[in-house]
């Protein structure tokens, strides 16, 4: 499946893709139904008021200044309330936990299964159909994870661990947004979410625990000494190859991905060349240095063996 | 002397009289004209244009049209340059390479491309012509070793696509 930068509509609230996201479209159609009415209420009151010969004026007074917003605040007091804990979700003891920190502008995603953390990045697999809690965090400043189609939308504050129960009621690719901006590169901070059914879905999470694929070509091996020689791993970590890097993405499956930079670019070996050669001109900020010092064919192997991770 | 010979003499004697009164009435009249002003030529331009036409009716044939070399030479065979364009955002040139009219190609890797039609070499290794620009999309390393352009598995009918695009690109 291609990544959702070719999808036309697919940030819309209207996908009923998520409980999440059904319940707000049907909070933003009753809002908008009940405010007509009570905007045609309002003119006839203007009409009595305009015909009255006066009197009762302190009745008047008592009931549109006290009465009726006391009763109407009440009872919107507690539909937003209840509506906000419906979009946000009921917290749920058994279901899957899905830890997601925000950093200054991509996702690291840690998916909590039997006993073990499987880290990926950018890309957030979820199992249709099945109640999941996010455990949303930010690493830098304020961030704000928003799914339009799947779920309602929650900050990501330093220092905090919000948590999110989302249910993806529609198999398919969903574009994912920050919503805080938080930076330079704030626009440039998105992701991809797969929802994929039960079974593919712990495939999926198997895919995680295994080692990374081999390097098969010569340039794919050349590609991985480049990767172990020039810097790389001390930000990125790559399963079986090295396990240590933290400050960037995780790269063991990259090639998996549908996009590349935080659901930014196509994933393919040109976009990979250009991001490493001059990550400064495509993400202004980001967290990453330019390699312009890798000599080309050194250049080319890099994105070589990345793309061949899948 | 003969009678022949002195007719002859004579006849020549009226000619170049003649000619000469004709040369100097020419001569006057173009000299009456104002500077810059240049009657004669300007009919010479009219008659020659006139004539040229005539010829152009005479070999009237579609192989003598008149060509415009330049665009010719320029021409990718198969290539659709509003297809081009979308291939050249699919590949992800945009990363490396400044391409006008792509959205977000505004890569600093490679080369500008605005104005490549007017460009004299690709890569500094090929001559900038169709059959050479395609090979160069498809095989960049096979012509430049140590290039960082990588090769992106670039079939040829998309590589004539985004050729015909890039010849779409004129310099200032
Ligand atoms: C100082 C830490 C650091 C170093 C060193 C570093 N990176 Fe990164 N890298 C990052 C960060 C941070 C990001 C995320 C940038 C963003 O999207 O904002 C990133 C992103 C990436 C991505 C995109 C991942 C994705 O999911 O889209 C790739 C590919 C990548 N780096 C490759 C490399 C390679 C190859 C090297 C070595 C030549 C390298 N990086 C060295 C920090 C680093
Ligand atoms: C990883 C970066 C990278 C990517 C991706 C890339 N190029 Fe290039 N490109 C370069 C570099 C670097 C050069 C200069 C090559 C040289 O002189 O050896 C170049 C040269 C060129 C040239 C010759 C320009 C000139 O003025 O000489 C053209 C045309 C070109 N690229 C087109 C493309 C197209 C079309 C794509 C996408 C299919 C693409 N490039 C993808 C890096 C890239
Ligand atoms: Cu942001």
């Amino acid at each position: 499946m291609g990544s959702t930068l070719d999808q036309f509509g697919s940030q819309t609230t209207f996908a009923d893709a998520g409980i999440g996201a059904a319940r707000t479209v049907w909070l933003t159609n009753s809002m908008s139904i009940i405010s007509l009415v009570i905007l045609a209420f309002v003119m006839l009151v203007a009409l009595f008021a305009w015909r009255s010969t006066g009197g009762g004026r302190v009745w008047w007074i008592i009931g549109g200044g006290i009465v009726f917003p006391l009763i109407t605040l009440s009872v919107l007091t507690v539909a937003s309330a209840t509506t906000l804990r419906s979009i946000t979700g009921e917290a749920q003891p058994e279901a899957p936990v899905i830890e997601i920190t925000a950093y200054q502008y991509w996702w690291d995603v840690v998916h909590h299964s039997e006993g073990r953390s499987l880290r990926d990045a950018n890309e957030i697999v979820l199992p249709l159909n099945m109640a999941v809690t996010l455990q949303l965090k930010s690493n830098d400043v304020i961030h704000s994870f928003w799914v339009p189609s799947v779920s309602g939308k929650m900050d990501m504050i330093p220092g905090r661990i919000n948590e999110l129960t989302i249910t993806a009621t529609k198999e398919g690719r969903f574009r994912g947004q920050c919503a805080e901006f938080c930076g330079l590169s704030h626009p440039l901070m998105a992701f991809e979410v797969l929802v994929l059914p039960v079974e593919e879905y712990a495939a999926y999470l198997e895919s995680l625990d295994e080692d990374a694929r081999d390097a098969v070509t010569p340039q794919q091996r050349r590609g991985k000494e480049v990767f172990l020689t020039s810097g790389c791993t001390a930000c990125h970590a790559v399963n079986g190859v090295s396990e240590n890097g933290r400050l960037g993405p995780d790269l063991s499956r990259v090639g998996a991905r549908a996009s590349l930079g935080a659901g930014m670019w196509r994933m393919n070996r040109g976009n990979l060349a250009g991001w490493i050669a001059d990550v400064g001109d495509m993400k202004p900020g980001a967290q990453m240095p330019s390699y312009n010092d890798l000599s080309g064919p050194d250049l080319r192997a890099v994105a070589a063996w990345l793309e061949s991770l899948k | 002397m003969s009678d022949r010979d002195r007719n002859s003499g004579l006849l020549g004697t009226v000619f170049a009289i003649l000619s000469g009164v004709i040369v100097s009435l020419a001569v006057g009249v173009w000299a009456l004209g104002t500077p810059g002003n240049d009657p004669v030529g300007a009919a010479a331009v009219t008659a020659g244009t006139f004539m040229e036409g005539k010829f152009r009716w005479l070999r009237a044939e579609p192989e003598n049209v008149p060509q415009d070399w330049v665009e010719i030479s320029k021409t990718v065979r198969g290539g659709d340059p509003q297809r081009g364009a979308t291939l050249i955002a699919q590949y992800g040139c945009g990363s490396c390479h400044v391409v006008p009219g792509v959205a977000r190609a505004h890569g600093t890797v490679g080369p500008d491309l605005s104005g490549f039609r007017d460009r004299a070499y690709i890569g500094g290794v090929l001559s900038n012509e169709p059959g050479d620009l395609v090979d160069w999309l498809m095989n960049p390393t096979t012509h430049a070793p140590d290039t960082a352009m990588p090769d992106l598995g670039v079939t040829e009918t998309d590589a004539r696509h985004m050729a015909s695009y890039l010849y779409t690109l004129r310099g200032s």
